[in-house]
């Protein structure tokens, strides 16, 4: 399997990691993102960032 | 029956309860209506709804709780009947593009590596987190945080959201995506990197 189908910049995770807080992502999309998290140190924590925001939200105004 | 916590309403306590909240019902109104008179009439329906609402509660925060309960539903019926109001200024997402793309290297790379946030726990216990997500939301440029705070806020899903604004699927994901990186952006900023996260302890 040619990596360049695989691997994803840190810029599409992102992108990912957004739109998986709106919806389910496709399976491709979603093995892409898991591969690309497995090797990158920064998507990790802006992932744990995207949950704190997240949550973060939903105690505003209590 | 005098238990001190106990808040029943329509007693004067809770409409000196109700007045100390209008300053944080107005700026969370302010937010999502982006216009003084919309925010001031929902708030002002707000508080009326709550003197008319008689209950008790435990406590205050269970009071605080109900009340932007109710601010929330006055503007989710604000958007249902006013439409779509929001103009987009061409001009200003043209800045918003250009300002955003910054964030990102031209390989795809992030320009700034992420910093580490630490105990989240810790962090959603801290009051003035919550000041500097407000003030960052704020900074949003209108049309990204009107978004924002339907999809996080009122919890709308995505094609309501659509619907409500009358955008595309595809728009959506792309200002959804925008709004939160930025926001990470400015959290790391303004919360994170400036040590408050330590010393707030």
């Amino acid at each position: 399997m040619n990596s360049r189908w695989v691997r994803i910049t840190c810029r599409e995770a992102h992108v990912l990691l957004s739109e998986r807080m709106d919806r389910p992502l496709p399976a491709w999309r979603r093995l892409r993102l898991r591969l690309h998290l497995a090797f990158c140190d920064m998507c990790t924590r802006v992932n744990r960032q995207m949950s704190v925001l997240r949550e973060g939200m939903r105690s505003l105004g209590r | 029956m005098e238990a001190s916590g106990i808040f029943m309403t329509a007693t004067a306590e809770f409409a000196d309860a109700l007045a100390a909240m209008r300053p944080m019902l107005l700026k969370i109104a302010r937010l999502q209506l982006r216009n003084d008179t919309w925010a001031e009439d929902a708030v002002s329906e707000t508080t009326i709804a709550a003197l008319e609402g008689a209950a008790h509660f435990a406590g205050q925060s269970q009071v605080r709780t109900w009340v932007v309960g109710i601010l929330k539903h006055k503007i989710i019926d604000h958007f249902r009947k006013s439409g779509r109001e929001i103009s987009s200024d061409a001009q200003q997402e043209a800045e918003e593009v250009e300002t955003f793309d910054q964030l990102y290297r031209a390989d795809g790379h992030k320009a700034d590596e992420p910093q580490d946030w630490g105990d989240p726990e810790t962090t959603l216990s801290r009051t003035q987190f919550f000041e500097i997500l407000q003030t960052c939301i704020d900074k949003l440029p209108a049309t990204l945080g009107r978004i924002f705070m339907m999809r996080e806020w009122l919890e709308y899903e995505t094609d309501q959201i659509c619907k409500e604004l009358g955008i595309s699927s595809t728009n959506c994901f792309v200002m959804l995506f925008r709004a939160r990186m930025r926001l990470r952006e400015c959290l790391e900023l303004n919360w994170f990197s400036s040590g408050k996260a330590q010393s707030a302890q």
